[in-house]
């Protein structure tokens, strides 16, 4: 579609912590610092800077990106945030994408940040300015009464336990072990899962990921520069993303149809055909671990219901035939909203170029897909990635 | 096993030897006092929630063309996006679509006693009402279970002015 090819040549991202002494900005600065010195490139070498970060709320600074914007490299420079709530980490990686493609700039820099321990006394209880004002904000809900409504249903319609899905969890915090920025790794069982504290039936403590500091980036060139910068690029093959309605009663909580469209824009991008075979890893989004299965279901990786049967099977696994969450996801590594997007698309980028230490997934994979889901529960981003 | 030392952002400290930050916690009690926000109800909200307040009634607004009832109703359609006009009267009688059981407050703290929290559909309709429900135990409650609203006596034009929802 004359757009051009677009590689990745740079990554880096800082700590996932429960509290960072550094601001946001001094964060982004030091994940933006590392994806440029990875790459040998200095602040000069930048055409544009691509920013994601989530509800201004967490921080109680409006105009977020604007506040954000030295710190992520953005002096004198074409500047943008990207805003879609949980599913930003993605979405930029797609908006800083098209920068490129598009030949409006040579080389871009995407940083995600997110700094959630300044929301007191809890970041959860910001959302209340999400939920509409008349119909929802009075009852007093809590983000996680619309995370265990999905839950609920999904588990209605095909008949999966709490049991199956725990495994998510402790599949993810094991995987983060390996994960030197990781938040929450942890050798944890299904019982243990099964045994932590009801917070809203049917999710409890563990099937949750924790609130986060931290930032990560990226560098992007065009394909006449990334060969000058890299022999190992690697190439973003696919973009999508999708907004469903913003009313809760009028989705199909069992099912996110919006991943879908998302994922489908993105493989036909990518010449993918039938990616439950053609994708070697997965990074789908992991807030929750019920939201691993539904995400991967989305993005077209099994059928609808069918998750947790390759979770059991192993398939799933760091060591398995199409691994989900390598680096240890949202459930091990953090979730650092927007952060943890775009570390998901970095993992992908270290896994593709064997860079991934510990946590490499044998067998040399080629192709991976990363996701992204958020907002208001109605948002699906996804990325494809190749080598 | 404690995974997490700290599951309370409120519970975590400073870092070490870093100066403790009072001009911070003092920016972060907004909204200031004397700041708020007056939303307008909207041409449906003030449909849909005068019905509430006289008459004790749910109103949806019907898209002819998609053959949608939209509840909470709307002015126009979000899938053809042609002006909504016709507006009608929800028959009181739902059916728990999915439900939560609540056991901590907005603050992360634990409740003395759970919530029952449901999404509310009705027969036909696009859509649904996020609500409580009691007159029940969170051990019988099950998706699928038919509900109404309970009204209070005196209404003011909001949600809350329905109590909960009752199994029937």
């Amino acid at each position: 579609m004359g757009m051009r090819k677009v590689a990745i040549v740079g990554a880096g991202m800082t700590k996932f912590m429960r509290r960072a002494h550094e601001t946001g900005k001094e964060l982004s600065w030091q994940a933006a610092k590392i994806a440029l010195d990875s790459c040998e490139l200095t602040l000069d070498d930048i055409g544009c800077v691509v920013m994601g970060t989530a509800p201004d709320a967490f921080d109680n600074i409006h105009m977020k990106g604007d506040y954000l914007g030295d710190g992520a490299g953005a002096w004198r420079k074409p500047y943008i945030r990207g805003f879609v709530g949980g599913g930003t980490g993605v979405f930029v990686a797609d908006q800083a994408w098209y920068h490129v493609a598009s030949g409006l700039f040579d080389t871009c820099l995407v940083v995600a940040e997110e700094k959630m321990s300044s929301a007191m006394p809890h970041p959860q209880g910001n959302f209340i300015t999400c939920w509409d004002m008349f119909t929802e904000s009075p009852l007093g809900p809590s983000l996680l009464w619309f995370f265990a409504w999905e839950m609920n249903r999904y588990m209605h319609a095909h008949g999966i336990t709490e049991r199956e899905i725990a495994m998510v969890s402790v599949k993810n915090k094991k995987n983060a072990m390996d994960h030197p920025a990781a938040q929450l790794p942890a050798e944890i069982t299904v019982e243990d899962v099964l045994n932590s504290e009801v917070m809203a039936w049917p999710v409890k403590r563990l099937d949750v990921s924790p609130t986060s500091d931290g930032a990560v980036a990226l560098v992007y060139a065009a394909e006449h520069v990334a060969k000058r910068i890299t022999d190992k690029p690697v190439w973003i093959e696919g973009v999508g993303w999708c907004l469903d309605t913003i009313y809760v009663g009028q989705r199909d909580l069992y099912y996110p149809k919006y991943v879908e469209y998302a994922a489908r824009q993105a493989y036909d991008m990518a010449g993918i055909k039938e990616p439950s075979k053609e994708i070697d890893i997965a990074e789908p989004y992991d807030p929750f671990d019920y939201k691993e299965l539904h995400n991967a279901e989305g993005l077209l990786l099994c059928g609808k219901g069918e998750a947790p049967k390759l979770l059991a099977d192993g398939v799933t696994q760091r060591t398995g035939r199409q691994p989900w969450c390598p680096s240890g996801g949202a459930l091990g590594v953090g979730n650092a909203i927007a952060a943890t997007g775009l570390m998901k698309v970095a993992e992908l980028f270290w896994q593709l170029r064997g860079e991934a230490g510990k946590r490499q997934v044998p067998g040399r994979p080629k192709k991976g897909v990363a996701q992204a889901w958020g907002d208001e529960m109605q948002v699906g981003s996804v990325i494809v990635l190749g080598v | 096993m404690p995974v997490e030392k700290v599951t309370q952002v409120s519970q975590t400290k400073p870092w070490y030897g870093a100066l403790s930050s009072k001009y911070g916690e003092a920016l972060l009690k907004t909204p200031e006092p004397g700041l708020y926000g007056q939303y307008t109800y909207g041409i449906a909200g003030e449909r849909f929630f005068r019905e509430i307040k006289d008459n004790a009634k749910i109103t949806g607004a019907k898209c002819q063309k998609c053959n949608l009832i939209y509840v909470p109703p709307r002015i126009y359609c979000e899938r053809c996006f042609e002006g909504l006009e016709e507006w009608c009267e929800i028959e009181n009688k739902g059916e728990i679509h999915t439900y939560t059981i609540g056991w901590v407050d907005l603050d992360g703290s634990r409740l003395e006693e759970p919530v029952i929290l449901a999404l509310v559909k009705f027969d036909g309709v696009y859509g649904g009402i996020v609500h409580k429900v009691e007159e029940i135990s969170a051990d019988n409650v099950k998706i699928g279970m038919k509900v109404s609203a309970v009204f209070k006596e005196k209404r003011e034009g909001s949600i809350l002015d329905i109590k909960y929802f009752k199994p029937i």
